[in-house]
């Protein structure tokens, strides 16, 4: 069999993600091209990379989304590979097929895929096809041509309470919940005109509300010869409006039994669209333990580190040999058994104090947490700006142990360890749901952030003690003395610097 | 030495006697004896202890960076940040211009890493607002660091030629 060449790979991405790609190929001995938009130019990707090259202005539109330059600077720089990482064109099928027309192995899904499954509709019937559940709803998109009486008489179908989804959505926009018919008009309004502004397509569809679910996914690998290996499922109901902030493995609410159901439906849904690489299919779980397909995202996602940790696979490395034609020769018993407990928190530069609003600004200190069972996947450095352009994720932070008190334990002692100085991160916040009771205890849904928040009222998560203000007045106090008539760093004024410290600390006594 | 803090809305006097290392530190009417040794400029080690003879105690790992406003500066203590507000005292408030301005020692700070190409001022210098004190070059670009406001050198940490970090005290002006 004739393998592929990927010898040299261009990252189309930035942050973290570009750094954890990079970080695949060298362990791979393959080269690495990254790019970056004019604020970037320092950042932690391009100095990591083999070579770097500009790709425009900040505003991603002008730069990190431009495929004509992307593929210009691909050839350029003379890679036979392009790695889409996550967001920006990951899920672009356009992207995909420019890479496959200019000649370049794009390390992802194929255009045809990712175009399929892009579309919540064609997935759930592709589902349906290959005989997984779906969430009770419409199966056809309700563009705005379908009058409100008609999605009255499919809603009193599907049931209520029910949803209003987006087509072309994702990251819950566009997205409604109904109560009651009399609701109905209304939501569906806000949520075509919300869709048609966020994806350019106002079409919606309608689903059942599931009561009180839980967000369980399946990465999963499939090779260019039919192999399909899910794993070990990923419990990501720890969600902040729809947005993931914690993901953990394995779920405390999937037995081994339902593990099996769950996963070889994953696996079918993929077989059914000729998936290939890195895929990740969702699935809602309700509390009677029914499970549900949602959509499959076509790419490699935010949390994967979890599912390498609880796997010991190294799934971008993966990614790169199924893009190059090679078989899967993982074990899939070993895949769906769980080798550690792992847990990932997503530290964004935010101020949970401030209603979790973006904190950019210079990162003036930073140090990372080490030790056992700790992992850092960070793309920020110390010194430099958090652009306000991007995503405000800094940092990934994965824990792991034998068992979940223990990955718990490394994860509250590593939060404890993390300096970040200069921005507002959701540190403190994590602080607090690492200690809830609930959290602790495995009892949430995926509205368990959301409800824990509006319990708080506000409360600050970052609540100094009257030791700590004292501490800090001793500290401030220290470094006024040690600090401010700044320590001379030339050693042949040092013992007089050192000298007129004192003479004037004495004068200004 | 006795400076004047706000914190979390309360003023606190803090007040320090020194010996080498070893400080004892009253705030308000509490005192303590603290061993303080400096990491890197931002961060501090500081064993506190019940008596001086002692010379260790409870470590309470600190980091002090400067904060967004003149005189504020950001303190973590046991991985809390707080920001505390330096009061001017009565010698500096009266040398000062008017209500509306900043307060407390100018510390002239480097805004990226980089290298120090010129040092235009001396300890002593009287400088205007915006004159120029250090030229730093960083990413192929020259910065010139100017004063605030106007006021006297007293002291310049760094010579031509060096490297400096992110946040290193380049001078101060009183």
């Amino acid at each position: 069999m004739s393998l592929v060449p990927v010898t040299k790979v261009l990252i189309a991405n930035r942050g973290e993600i570009a750094v954890r790609v990079i970080r695949a190929c060298r362990d791979m001995g393959i080269a690495t091209v990254a790019v970056f938009s004019d604020c970037d130019r320092a950042a932690r990707h391009v100095r990591m990379a083999d070579e770097a090259y500009p790709i425009g202005p900040n505003p991603p539109r002008e730069s990190y989304l431009k495929i004509d330059t992307l593929i210009a600077v691909a050839k350029a720089s003379g890679a036979d590979a392009v790695h889409p990482g996550y967001g920006f064109l990951a899920e672009n099928e356009d992207f995909s097929r420019a890479c496959r027309d200019a000649g370049l192995t794009f390390i992802g899904p194929s255009p045809e895929a990712i175009e399929l499954m892009g579309s919540k509709t064609a997935a759930r019937q592709a589902a349906i096809a290959a005989g997984v559940p779906v969430v009770p709803g419409t199966a056809t998109p309700l563009g705005a041509e379908v009058s409100d009486a008609d999605v009255l008489e499919i809603a009193r179908g599907v049931g209520y309470p029910l949803m209003l989804k987006a087509v072309a959505g994702g990251g819950g926009k566009g997205m409604r919940v109904v109560a009651t018919p009399e609701e109905l008009p209304g939501a569906l309004r806000a949520a075509r005109s919300e869709a048609g502004s966020a994806f350019g397509d106002s079409a919606v569809y309608v689903e059942r509300r599931i009561m009180r679910p839980r967000h369980i996914e399946v990465q999963l690998l499939a090779d260019h010869h039919g192999t399909v290996v899910p794993f070990v499922e990923r419990e990501c109901s720890i969600q902040r409006r729809h947005q993931k902030v914690i993901e953990e493995s394995p779920s405390l609410a999937v037995s081994p039994e339902l593990r099996r159901r769950i996963t070889s439906a994953a696996a079918s849904v993929a077989r059914q669209v000729g998936y290939t690489n890195a895929g990740t299919i969702e699935c809602l779980l309700d509390e009677d333990g029914a499970f549900y397909f949602l959509e499959m995202n076509t790419r490699l996602q935010v949390e994967h580190p979890v599912t390498e940790q609880v796997s010991g696979v190294d799934l971008v490395q993966w990614q790169i040999r199924i893009a190059r034609g090679e078989p899967l020769t993982i074990d899939p018993e070993a895949a769906l058994t769980p080798k550690a407990h792992a847990i990932e928190c997503r530290i964004y530069a935010e101020d949970p104090d401030n209603n979790f609003l973006p904190s950019p600004g210079r990162i003036v200190k930073l140090q990372a947490p080490q030790g056992p069972g700790v992992r850092d996947d960070s793309g920020a450095t110390e010194g430099l700006e958090v652009p306000i352009f991007y995503d405000p994720m800094i940092s990934k932070l994965i824990t792991w142990g034998d068992d979940r008190p223990q990955a718990l334990a490394r994860m509250r002692r590593a939060l404890r360890e993390y300096e970040v100085h200069g921005i507002r991160t959701t540190i403190p916040f994590f602080t607090w749901a690492l200690d809830d009771p609930d959290f602790v205890a495995g009892r949430f849904d995926t509205s368990f952030i959301d409800r824990k928040l509006a319990e708080r009222a506000g409360v600050p998560f970052d609540q100094p003690s009257a030791d700590d203000e004292t501490a800090a007045a001793v500290t401030a106090a220290l470094h006024l003395v040690l600090r401010a008539p700044a320590v001379t760093t030339a050693p042949a004024a040092a013992p007089e610097s050192r000298w007129r410290q004192q003479a004037r600390a004495e004068a200004l006594r | 030495m006795q400076y004047t803090l706000v914190i979390g809305g309360r003023t606190r006097r803090v007040h320090l006697e020194r010996q080498g290392d070893a400080f004892r530190v009253t705030v308000d009417q509490q005192a303590f004896d603290v061993h303080a040794a400096e990491v890197d400029g931002r961060a501090l080690s500081l064993l506190v202890g019940s008596t001086a003879a002692q010379g260790e105690g409870r470590s309470v790992p600190a980091v002090v960076v400067p904060g967004r406003m003149p005189g504020e500066l950001q303190v973590a203590v046991h991985g809390r940040t707080l920001p505390v507000q330096l009061v001017p005292d009565e010698r500096s408030r009266r040398r000062g211009g008017g209500p509306g301005d900043a307060t407390g020692p100018q510390r002239i700070i480097a805004p990226m890493p980089g290298k120090v190409v010129r040092v235009l001022v001396a300890p002593g210098d009287e400088v205007q607002p915006k004159q120029g004190l250090v030229v730093v070059e960083a990413m192929k670009m020259e910065n010139e660091l100017r004063a605030a406001r106007a006021g006297r050198v007293v002291s310049v940490s760094v010579v031509e030629g060096q490297s400096v970090d992110a946040g290193a005290v380049l001078a101060v002006v009183e």
